[in-house]
Protein backbone atom coordinates (compact mmCIF):
# COMPACT_ATOMS: atom_id res chain seq x y z
CA UNK A 1 0.00 0.00 0.00
CA UNK A 2 1.47 3.50 -0.65
CA UNK A 3 1.92 5.86 1.66
CA UNK A 4 -1.30 7.90 2.59
CA UNK A 5 0.33 11.34 3.26
CA UNK A 6 -0.82 14.61 4.50
CA UNK A 7 -3.70 13.31 6.51
CA UNK A 8 -2.70 14.79 10.00
CA UNK A 9 -1.69 17.49 11.30
CA UNK A 10 1.11 17.24 13.78
CA UNK A 11 -1.02 19.23 16.43
CA UNK A 12 -3.83 16.45 15.68
CA UNK A 13 -1.50 13.74 15.90
CA UNK A 14 0.01 15.23 19.50
CA UNK A 15 -3.62 15.38 20.31
CA UNK A 16 -4.57 12.27 19.22
CA UNK A 17 -6.32 10.13 22.68
CA UNK A 18 -6.69 6.85 20.22
CA UNK A 19 -5.62 6.19 16.93
CA UNK A 20 -7.36 3.56 14.37
CA UNK A 21 -5.60 0.66 13.88
CA UNK A 22 -5.33 -1.14 10.15
CA UNK A 23 -8.28 -2.52 9.04
CA UNK A 24 -7.95 -5.26 6.50
CA UNK A 25 -10.74 -6.46 3.82
CA UNK A 26 -12.10 -10.05 3.81
CA UNK A 27 -10.22 -10.70 0.83
CA UNK A 28 -10.12 -14.73 1.11
CA UNK A 29 -12.19 -16.78 -1.99
CA UNK A 30 -11.96 -13.17 -4.00
CA UNK A 31 -11.13 -13.16 -7.65
CA UNK A 32 -10.67 -9.94 -8.77
CA UNK A 33 -12.43 -9.20 -12.21
CA UNK A 34 -9.41 -7.80 -14.08
CA UNK A 35 -10.86 -5.88 -16.94
CA UNK A 36 -8.49 -2.95 -17.52
CA UNK A 37 -4.77 -2.25 -16.24
CA UNK A 38 -6.06 -0.33 -13.24
CA UNK A 39 -8.11 -3.11 -12.04
CA UNK A 40 -4.95 -5.48 -12.07
CA UNK A 41 -2.89 -2.97 -10.77
CA UNK A 42 -5.22 -2.31 -7.75
CA UNK A 43 -5.99 -6.14 -6.83
CA UNK A 44 -2.38 -6.48 -6.90
CA UNK A 45 -1.76 -4.28 -4.55
CA UNK A 46 -3.89 -6.10 -2.29
CA UNK A 47 -2.15 -9.32 -2.99
CA UNK A 48 0.46 -7.46 -1.53
CA UNK A 49 -1.17 -6.10 1.38
CA UNK A 50 -2.95 -10.08 1.65
CA UNK A 51 -1.57 -12.49 4.96
CA UNK A 52 -2.38 -15.37 2.72
CA UNK A 53 -0.87 -17.34 -0.24
CA UNK A 54 -2.47 -16.14 -3.56
CA UNK A 55 -2.56 -18.12 -7.11
CA UNK A 56 -1.81 -16.22 -10.24
CA UNK A 57 -2.78 -17.32 -13.92
CA UNK A 58 -0.27 -16.34 -16.21
CA UNK A 59 -1.30 -15.55 -20.03
CA UNK A 60 1.03 -18.22 -20.95
CA UNK A 61 -1.68 -20.40 -18.76
CA UNK A 62 0.56 -21.70 -16.31
CA UNK A 63 -0.63 -21.33 -12.91
CA UNK A 64 1.48 -20.27 -9.62
CA UNK A 65 0.49 -20.59 -5.99
CA UNK A 66 2.35 -17.59 -4.58
CA UNK A 67 2.89 -15.34 -1.14
CA UNK A 68 3.20 -12.22 -2.83
CA UNK A 69 5.27 -9.74 -0.42
CA UNK A 70 6.75 -7.58 -2.80
CA UNK A 71 5.40 -5.28 -5.77
CA UNK A 72 6.67 -2.40 -7.88
CA UNK A 73 4.49 -0.64 -9.39
CA UNK A 74 6.05 1.25 -12.91
CA UNK A 75 4.77 3.48 -15.68
CA UNK A 76 4.06 0.67 -17.56
CA UNK A 77 2.53 -3.48 -16.92
CA UNK A 78 6.04 -4.19 -18.29
CA UNK A 79 7.84 -1.95 -15.98
CA UNK A 80 6.36 -3.29 -13.17
CA UNK A 81 6.41 -6.63 -10.40
CA UNK A 82 5.51 -8.56 -7.98
CA UNK A 83 8.25 -10.60 -5.97
CA UNK A 84 7.02 -13.94 -4.49
CA UNK A 85 7.64 -17.36 -2.46
CA UNK A 86 6.17 -20.28 -3.91
CA UNK A 87 5.15 -23.42 -1.33
CA UNK A 88 7.87 -25.53 -2.78
CA UNK A 89 10.90 -23.56 -4.18
CA UNK A 90 13.77 -22.07 -1.67
CA UNK A 91 14.30 -19.17 -3.69
CA UNK A 92 12.53 -15.50 -4.58
CA UNK A 93 10.81 -15.09 -7.59
CA UNK A 94 9.75 -12.09 -9.96
CA UNK A 95 6.94 -11.77 -12.50
CA UNK A 96 5.98 -8.60 -14.10
CA UNK A 97 2.34 -7.33 -14.35
CA UNK A 98 1.93 -7.78 -17.71
CA UNK A 99 2.48 -11.33 -17.27
CA UNK A 100 -0.68 -11.74 -15.05
CA UNK A 101 -3.75 -13.09 -16.71
CA UNK A 102 -5.89 -14.44 -13.56
CA UNK A 103 -5.86 -13.85 -9.57
CA UNK A 104 -7.42 -15.72 -7.37
CA UNK A 105 -7.11 -15.14 -3.48
CA UNK A 106 -7.15 -18.90 -2.92
CA UNK A 107 -5.18 -19.18 0.71
CA UNK A 108 -5.96 -19.11 4.23
CA UNK A 109 -5.97 -15.62 5.56
CA UNK A 110 -3.61 -16.17 8.25
CA UNK A 111 -4.61 -13.06 10.35
CA UNK A 112 -8.29 -14.51 10.50
CA UNK A 113 -9.96 -15.21 14.27
CA UNK A 114 -6.66 -13.71 15.82
CA UNK A 115 -7.85 -11.12 16.63
CA UNK A 116 -7.39 -9.57 20.04
CA UNK A 117 -10.83 -9.55 20.82
CA UNK A 118 -11.06 -13.23 19.58
CA UNK A 119 -8.45 -14.36 22.34
CA UNK A 120 -10.50 -12.24 25.09
CA UNK A 121 -13.88 -14.56 24.44
CA UNK A 122 -11.96 -17.55 23.76
CA UNK A 123 -10.55 -16.94 27.43
CA UNK A 124 -13.09 -15.85 28.67
CA UNK A 125 -14.95 -19.20 27.97
CA UNK A 126 -12.59 -21.69 28.78
CA UNK A 127 -12.06 -19.67 32.22
CA UNK A 128 -15.64 -20.13 32.67
CA UNK A 129 -15.89 -23.70 32.10
CA UNK A 130 -13.02 -24.15 34.97
CA UNK A 131 -9.90 -24.89 32.38
CA UNK A 132 -6.60 -24.91 33.55
CA UNK A 133 -3.53 -24.13 31.32
CA UNK A 134 -5.43 -21.37 28.78
CA UNK A 135 -3.42 -21.09 25.40
CA UNK A 136 -3.44 -20.43 22.03
CA UNK A 137 -0.92 -22.34 19.72
CA UNK A 138 0.93 -21.92 16.40
CA UNK A 139 -0.75 -23.12 13.52
CA UNK A 140 0.50 -26.54 11.89
CA UNK A 141 3.50 -26.07 9.61
CA UNK A 142 2.44 -29.15 7.59
CA UNK B 1 21.24 4.28 32.03
CA UNK B 2 21.81 0.07 32.13
CA UNK B 3 24.26 0.40 29.08
CA UNK B 4 27.64 -1.03 29.44
CA UNK B 5 30.60 1.54 29.30
CA UNK B 6 32.62 -0.34 26.45
CA UNK B 7 28.88 -0.18 24.60
CA UNK B 8 28.34 3.69 25.27
CA UNK B 9 31.25 4.16 23.29
CA UNK B 10 31.19 2.15 20.69
CA UNK B 11 28.01 3.75 19.70
CA UNK B 12 28.86 7.19 20.66
CA UNK B 13 32.45 6.86 18.68
CA UNK B 14 30.49 5.74 15.59
CA UNK B 15 27.88 8.83 15.54
CA UNK B 16 30.47 11.20 16.47
CA UNK B 17 32.80 9.78 13.33
CA UNK B 18 29.04 9.81 11.19
CA UNK B 19 28.55 13.55 12.24
CA UNK B 20 32.06 14.66 11.26
CA UNK B 21 31.80 12.57 7.82
CA UNK B 22 28.50 14.15 7.07
CA UNK B 23 26.57 11.07 6.55
CA UNK B 24 23.11 12.18 6.61
CA UNK B 25 21.46 8.52 7.00
CA UNK B 26 22.95 5.81 8.79
CA UNK B 27 21.78 2.79 10.87
CA UNK B 28 22.16 2.25 14.31
CA UNK B 29 20.36 -0.89 14.62
CA UNK B 30 20.33 -3.56 12.11
CA UNK B 31 16.61 -5.50 12.87
CA UNK B 32 18.05 -8.79 11.74
CA UNK B 33 14.95 -10.91 11.86
CA UNK B 34 15.98 -14.64 10.57
CA UNK B 35 12.71 -16.37 10.71
CA UNK B 36 9.48 -15.86 11.44
CA UNK B 37 8.23 -18.95 12.91
CA UNK B 38 7.27 -18.78 17.07
CA UNK B 39 6.66 -21.15 19.51
CA UNK B 40 3.77 -18.67 20.95
CA UNK B 41 0.58 -17.42 19.11
CA UNK B 42 0.24 -14.15 21.02
CA UNK B 43 -3.41 -12.36 19.53
CA UNK B 44 -3.05 -9.48 17.77
CA UNK B 45 0.78 -10.19 16.78
CA UNK B 46 1.81 -8.56 13.15
CA UNK B 47 5.16 -10.48 12.72
CA UNK B 48 3.83 -14.01 12.41
CA UNK B 49 0.78 -14.07 10.10
CA UNK B 50 1.82 -15.92 7.20
CA UNK B 51 1.54 -19.37 5.53
CA UNK B 52 3.70 -21.93 6.52
CA UNK B 53 6.07 -22.51 3.91
CA UNK B 54 6.86 -18.90 4.94
CA UNK B 55 7.07 -19.81 8.47
CA UNK B 56 9.85 -22.55 7.28
CA UNK B 57 12.22 -20.29 5.78
CA UNK B 58 14.56 -18.75 7.38
CA UNK B 59 17.79 -16.76 6.95
CA UNK B 60 21.34 -18.71 6.68
CA UNK B 61 23.96 -17.29 9.02
CA UNK B 62 25.88 -16.14 5.73
CA UNK B 63 22.93 -13.99 4.78
CA UNK B 64 22.83 -12.55 8.50
CA UNK B 65 26.65 -11.69 8.22
CA UNK B 66 26.29 -10.47 4.81
CA UNK B 67 22.98 -7.91 6.07
CA UNK B 68 25.16 -7.11 8.78
CA UNK B 69 28.17 -5.90 6.91
CA UNK B 70 26.22 -4.70 4.26
CA UNK B 71 24.89 -2.26 6.57
CA UNK B 72 27.68 -1.65 9.44
CA UNK B 73 25.55 -0.84 12.24
CA UNK B 74 27.29 -1.49 15.88
CA UNK B 75 24.30 -3.12 17.38
CA UNK B 76 21.78 -5.62 16.09
CA UNK B 77 18.96 -6.62 17.61
CA UNK B 78 17.63 -10.09 16.82
CA UNK B 79 13.92 -10.28 16.56
CA UNK B 80 11.35 -12.63 14.82
CA UNK B 81 9.44 -14.86 15.22
CA UNK B 82 10.90 -16.63 18.09
CA UNK B 83 15.54 -16.82 17.17
CA UNK B 84 15.64 -19.47 19.13
CA UNK B 85 13.89 -21.49 17.09
CA UNK B 86 16.53 -20.82 14.70
CA UNK B 87 18.89 -24.52 14.28
CA UNK B 88 21.88 -22.29 13.58
CA UNK B 89 21.21 -19.20 15.81
CA UNK B 90 24.37 -20.11 17.90
CA UNK B 91 25.90 -19.66 14.78
CA UNK B 92 24.68 -16.49 13.75
CA UNK B 93 25.25 -15.19 17.30
CA UNK B 94 28.93 -16.28 17.22
CA UNK B 95 29.81 -14.81 13.86
CA UNK B 96 28.45 -11.71 15.24
CA UNK B 97 30.09 -11.49 18.43
CA UNK B 98 32.99 -12.30 16.49
CA UNK B 99 32.67 -9.28 14.26
CA UNK B 100 32.28 -7.08 17.78
CA UNK B 101 28.50 -6.34 17.45
CA UNK B 102 26.41 -5.76 20.20
CA UNK B 103 23.57 -7.53 19.96
CA UNK B 104 20.64 -7.74 21.84
CA UNK B 105 19.10 -11.41 21.05
CA UNK B 106 14.92 -11.10 21.62
CA UNK B 107 13.19 -13.79 22.89
CA UNK B 108 9.81 -14.92 24.55
CA UNK B 109 12.44 -17.43 26.88
CA UNK B 110 10.39 -20.42 26.45
CA UNK B 111 13.43 -22.21 24.81
CA UNK B 112 16.40 -20.18 26.94
CA UNK B 113 16.92 -22.34 30.03
CA UNK B 114 17.21 -25.47 27.98
CA UNK B 115 19.40 -23.41 24.88
CA UNK B 116 21.91 -21.35 27.55
CA UNK B 117 24.82 -24.36 28.06
CA UNK B 118 25.07 -23.39 23.82
CA UNK B 119 26.07 -19.63 24.67
CA UNK B 120 28.86 -18.09 25.85
CA UNK B 121 28.68 -15.09 28.06
CA UNK B 122 29.95 -11.80 26.27
CA UNK B 123 29.80 -8.00 27.02
CA UNK B 124 28.32 -7.98 23.22
CA UNK B 125 25.30 -10.66 23.64
CA UNK B 126 22.14 -9.62 25.55
CA UNK B 127 18.97 -11.96 26.03
CA UNK B 128 15.99 -9.08 25.81
CA UNK B 129 13.43 -11.50 27.16
CA UNK B 130 10.07 -10.68 26.59
CA UNK B 131 7.94 -9.97 29.52
CA UNK B 132 4.65 -7.60 29.47
CA UNK B 133 4.53 -7.63 33.12
CA UNK B 134 3.63 -9.71 35.74
CA UNK B 135 2.79 -13.29 36.21
CA UNK B 136 -1.60 -12.86 35.19
CA UNK B 137 -0.47 -10.04 32.98
CA UNK B 138 2.30 -11.15 30.75
CA UNK B 139 0.91 -14.78 30.70
CA UNK B 140 -2.85 -13.19 29.06
CA UNK B 141 -0.76 -10.69 26.40
CA UNK B 142 1.06 -13.69 25.19
CA UNK B 143 -1.59 -16.17 24.89
CA UNK B 144 -0.52 -18.70 27.04
CA UNK B 145 -0.68 -19.31 31.19
CA UNK B 146 2.48 -20.73 32.63
CA UNK B 147 4.47 -18.37 30.05
CA UNK B 148 5.46 -16.15 32.69
CA UNK B 149 6.67 -18.71 35.04
CA UNK B 150 9.15 -20.40 32.10
CA UNK B 151 10.22 -17.09 30.78
CA UNK B 152 11.75 -16.19 34.14
CA UNK B 153 13.10 -19.61 35.14
CA UNK B 154 15.33 -18.46 31.79
CA UNK B 155 15.94 -15.22 32.83
CA UNK B 156 17.35 -16.58 36.62
CA UNK B 157 19.57 -19.05 34.70
CA UNK B 158 20.71 -16.40 32.27
CA UNK B 159 21.73 -14.31 34.83
CA UNK B 160 23.14 -17.29 36.89
CA UNK B 161 25.24 -18.27 33.78
CA UNK B 162 26.81 -14.32 33.37
CA UNK B 163 24.77 -13.43 30.74
CA UNK B 164 24.05 -9.98 29.98
CA UNK B 165 19.83 -10.24 30.35
CA UNK B 166 17.30 -6.90 30.05
CA UNK B 167 13.14 -7.53 29.78
CA UNK B 168 11.52 -6.18 27.02
CA UNK B 169 7.78 -4.67 27.39
CA UNK B 170 5.29 -3.29 25.14
CA UNK B 171 2.40 -1.45 27.06
CA UNK B 172 -1.01 -1.38 25.14
CA UNK B 173 -3.93 0.96 25.77
CA UNK B 174 -5.44 0.21 29.36
CA UNK B 175 -2.64 -0.54 31.32
CA UNK B 176 -2.37 -0.03 34.62
CA UNK B 177 0.73 2.31 35.63
CA UNK B 178 0.95 1.20 39.28
CA UNK B 179 1.09 -2.33 37.92
CA UNK B 180 3.86 -2.09 35.74
CA UNK B 181 5.71 -0.20 38.56
CA UNK B 182 5.40 -3.23 40.59
CA UNK B 183 6.28 -5.39 37.58
CA UNK B 184 9.80 -3.07 37.37
CA UNK B 185 10.46 -3.95 40.98
CA UNK B 186 9.87 -7.75 40.64
CA UNK B 187 12.33 -8.04 37.46
CA UNK B 188 14.81 -5.73 38.77
CA UNK B 189 14.58 -8.33 41.68
CA UNK B 190 15.94 -11.35 39.43
CA UNK B 191 18.87 -9.02 38.68
CA UNK B 192 18.81 -8.21 35.37
CA UNK B 193 20.75 -5.24 33.60
CA UNK B 194 17.96 -3.00 32.59
CA UNK B 195 13.88 -3.08 31.32
CA UNK B 196 13.23 -2.00 27.66
CA UNK B 197 9.97 -0.80 27.08
CA UNK B 198 7.35 0.42 24.40
CA UNK B 199 4.08 1.74 23.39
CA UNK B 200 2.21 -0.53 21.43
CA UNK B 201 1.59 0.01 17.60
CA UNK B 202 -0.75 -0.66 15.32
CA UNK B 203 1.11 -3.80 12.24
CA UNK B 204 -0.53 -3.29 9.33
CA UNK B 205 -0.25 -6.91 8.88
CA UNK B 206 -1.62 -8.14 12.31
CA UNK B 207 -5.30 -9.25 12.40
CA UNK B 208 -7.45 -6.27 12.93
CA UNK B 209 -7.62 -4.70 16.32
CA UNK B 210 -10.24 -1.81 17.30
CA UNK B 211 -8.16 1.41 18.64
CA UNK B 212 -4.27 1.66 19.71
CA UNK B 213 -3.29 4.70 21.94
CA UNK B 214 -2.66 8.15 20.51
CA UNK B 215 0.29 9.92 21.31
CA UNK B 216 -1.50 12.25 23.87
CA UNK B 217 -2.43 8.82 25.68
CA UNK B 218 0.85 7.13 25.19
CA UNK B 219 2.45 10.54 27.15
CA UNK B 220 0.06 10.64 29.68
CA UNK B 221 0.82 6.57 30.46
CA UNK B 222 4.55 7.10 30.45
CA UNK B 223 4.51 10.49 32.46
CA UNK B 224 2.42 8.32 35.18
CA UNK B 225 4.72 5.37 34.83
CA UNK B 226 8.49 6.56 34.39
CA UNK B 227 7.92 9.75 36.84
CA UNK B 228 9.43 9.21 40.74
CA UNK B 229 11.65 6.63 39.51
CA UNK B 230 12.86 4.59 41.97
CA UNK B 231 16.35 4.06 42.64
CA UNK B 232 16.80 0.31 41.84
CA UNK B 233 14.97 0.47 38.29
CA UNK B 234 17.78 0.37 35.59
CA UNK B 235 16.48 1.15 32.08
CA UNK B 236 18.52 -0.42 28.98
CA UNK B 237 17.52 2.47 27.07
CA UNK B 238 18.36 6.35 25.95
CA UNK B 239 17.00 8.31 29.09
CA UNK B 240 16.25 10.53 25.94
CA UNK B 241 13.89 8.54 24.55
CA UNK B 242 11.91 7.92 28.33
CA UNK B 243 11.88 11.88 28.14
CA UNK B 244 10.04 11.93 24.52
CA UNK B 245 7.44 8.90 25.90
CA UNK B 246 6.79 10.79 28.84
CA UNK B 247 6.31 14.32 27.01
CA UNK B 248 9.21 16.27 27.74
CA UNK B 249 10.61 16.16 24.57
CA UNK B 250 9.41 16.19 20.32
CA UNK B 251 11.23 14.06 18.26
CA UNK B 252 11.02 13.12 14.71
CA UNK B 253 11.35 9.70 13.34
CA UNK B 254 13.97 8.09 12.38
CA UNK B 255 13.37 5.15 10.61
CA UNK B 256 16.56 3.93 8.78
CA UNK B 257 18.31 4.65 12.11
CA UNK B 258 16.62 0.79 12.58
CA UNK B 259 16.72 -0.64 9.39
CA UNK B 260 15.31 -4.16 9.15
CA UNK B 261 16.15 -7.25 7.09
CA UNK B 262 14.45 -10.92 7.14
CA UNK B 263 13.58 -13.32 3.91
CA UNK B 264 11.95 -11.15 1.78
CA UNK B 265 15.01 -8.52 1.88
CA UNK B 266 15.50 -5.39 2.91
CA UNK B 267 12.06 -3.52 4.30
CA UNK B 268 10.69 -0.06 3.79
CA UNK B 269 10.84 2.48 5.30
CA UNK B 270 11.27 0.85 8.63
CA UNK B 271 10.91 -2.35 11.22
CA UNK B 272 7.02 -1.60 11.47
CA UNK B 273 5.82 -0.38 8.21
CA UNK B 274 6.02 -3.14 5.19
CA UNK B 275 5.92 -0.80 2.21
CA UNK B 276 7.58 -3.32 0.09
CA UNK B 277 11.41 -4.39 0.07
CA UNK B 278 14.81 -3.70 -2.07
CA UNK B 279 17.52 -6.11 -2.50
CA UNK B 280 20.22 -4.29 -0.95
CA UNK B 281 20.93 -1.59 1.73
CA UNK B 282 22.45 0.73 -0.42
CA UNK B 283 18.97 0.68 -2.69
CA UNK B 284 17.08 0.82 0.55
CA UNK B 285 18.57 3.96 1.70
CA UNK B 286 18.61 5.66 -1.99
CA UNK B 287 14.56 4.99 -3.05
CA UNK B 288 12.52 5.05 -0.18
CA UNK B 289 10.84 8.04 0.15
CA UNK B 290 11.42 8.76 3.36
CA UNK B 291 9.67 12.15 3.00
CA UNK B 292 6.14 9.84 3.27
CA UNK B 293 7.12 8.48 6.72
CA UNK B 294 7.08 9.78 9.81
CA UNK B 295 4.99 12.06 12.11
CA UNK B 296 5.48 15.39 10.14
CA UNK B 297 4.65 13.03 7.24
CA UNK B 298 0.95 13.70 7.93
CA UNK B 299 0.48 9.89 7.04
CA UNK B 300 -2.05 8.41 9.30
CA UNK B 301 0.65 4.70 9.34
CA UNK B 302 2.91 6.91 11.37
CA UNK B 303 0.22 8.81 13.28
CA UNK B 304 0.57 6.38 16.35
CA UNK B 305 3.83 5.85 16.51
CA UNK B 306 6.21 6.28 19.11
CA UNK B 307 8.25 3.20 19.22
CA UNK B 308 11.81 2.62 20.24
CA UNK B 309 13.13 1.50 16.60
CA UNK B 310 12.11 4.57 15.49
CA UNK B 311 12.32 7.10 17.94
CA UNK B 312 15.05 6.07 20.03
CA UNK B 313 17.52 6.32 17.31
CA UNK B 314 16.57 10.06 16.84
CA UNK B 315 17.73 10.37 21.00
CA UNK B 316 20.99 7.99 20.92
CA UNK B 317 22.35 10.67 17.69
CA UNK B 318 21.23 13.70 19.98
CA UNK B 319 22.40 12.37 23.39
CA UNK B 320 26.17 11.53 21.25
CA UNK B 321 26.00 14.35 18.28
CA UNK B 322 25.78 17.44 20.74
CA UNK B 323 26.76 18.78 24.29
CA UNK B 324 23.00 19.75 25.06
CA UNK B 325 22.14 16.08 24.33
CA UNK B 326 24.64 14.61 26.42
CA UNK B 327 24.26 16.83 29.10
CA UNK B 328 20.58 15.44 29.31
CA UNK B 329 21.58 11.94 29.04
CA UNK B 330 23.65 12.58 32.46
CA UNK B 331 21.14 14.23 33.62
CA UNK B 332 18.48 11.91 32.77
CA UNK B 333 20.57 9.05 34.02
CA UNK B 334 20.88 10.01 37.38
CA UNK B 335 17.04 12.07 38.05
CA UNK B 336 14.09 10.32 39.82
CA UNK B 337 11.70 12.56 37.63
CA UNK B 338 9.90 13.63 41.24
CA UNK B 339 6.51 14.66 39.30
CA UNK B 340 3.98 15.17 42.39
CA UNK B 341 1.31 15.85 39.42
CA UNK B 342 2.23 12.26 38.00
CA UNK B 343 2.15 10.75 41.47
CA UNK B 344 -1.39 12.15 41.92
CA UNK B 345 -2.09 10.13 38.57
CA UNK B 346 -1.10 7.05 39.98
CA UNK B 347 -2.72 7.21 43.23
CA UNK B 348 -5.97 8.04 40.83
CA UNK B 349 -5.63 5.14 38.48
CA UNK B 350 -5.59 3.04 41.69
CA UNK B 351 -7.62 3.92 44.49
CA UNK B 352 -8.67 0.54 45.37
CA UNK B 353 -5.19 -1.09 45.36
CA UNK B 354 -3.59 -3.10 41.98
CA UNK B 355 -6.04 -2.95 38.76
CA UNK B 356 -7.53 -6.05 37.43
CA UNK B 357 -6.18 -7.57 34.56
CA UNK B 358 -6.18 -4.49 32.17
CA UNK B 359 -7.53 -6.81 28.88
CA UNK B 360 -10.46 -8.30 30.45
CA UNK B 361 -11.15 -5.62 32.89
CA UNK B 362 -13.13 -2.08 31.97
CA UNK B 363 -10.22 -0.01 30.27
CA UNK B 364 -8.88 2.26 33.08
CA UNK B 365 -10.41 5.81 33.70
CA UNK B 366 -8.43 8.48 31.86
CA UNK B 367 -5.38 10.14 33.06
CA UNK B 368 -5.49 13.30 33.31
CA UNK B 369 -2.48 15.14 31.42
CA UNK B 370 0.14 16.69 32.93
CA UNK B 371 0.39 20.81 32.00
CA UNK B 372 4.38 20.56 31.92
Amino acid sequence: MTAEVLKYTMQQVEDLELAPAAQHEKLEGWVPDLVGEEDLRQALEKAFDYRGDVTVTLKSGERIEAFIFNRRSGATLIDSYVQYYTPTAPEKRKLTYAEIARLEFTGKDRAEGKHWEDWVKKYNEKKAAGEKNIALVPDALD
Amino acid sequence: MAVPISQMWTVATYVLKKKFTGEKRYPLVLMLEPLFRCNLACAGCGKVQYPPHILKKQLSPEECFAAVEECGAPMVSLPGGEPLLHAQIVEIVNGLIARKKYIYLCTNALELKRRLPEFTPSKYLTFSVHLDGMRDHHDFSVCREGGYDIAVEGIKEAVKRGFRVTTNATFFDGTDPNGVRGFFDEVMDMGVEGIVLSPGYSYDKAPDQTKFMGRARVRRLFRAILSNRKPTWKFNMSPLFLEFLMGDRKYECTPWGSPAFNIFGWQKPCYLLQDGYTETYKELIETTKWEDYGVASGNAKCANCMVSCGYEPTAVIEGFGSLKGFWGMVRGTFSSYKDAHALKLLNDSAPHGPAKLVQIAEPAQSLVESGR
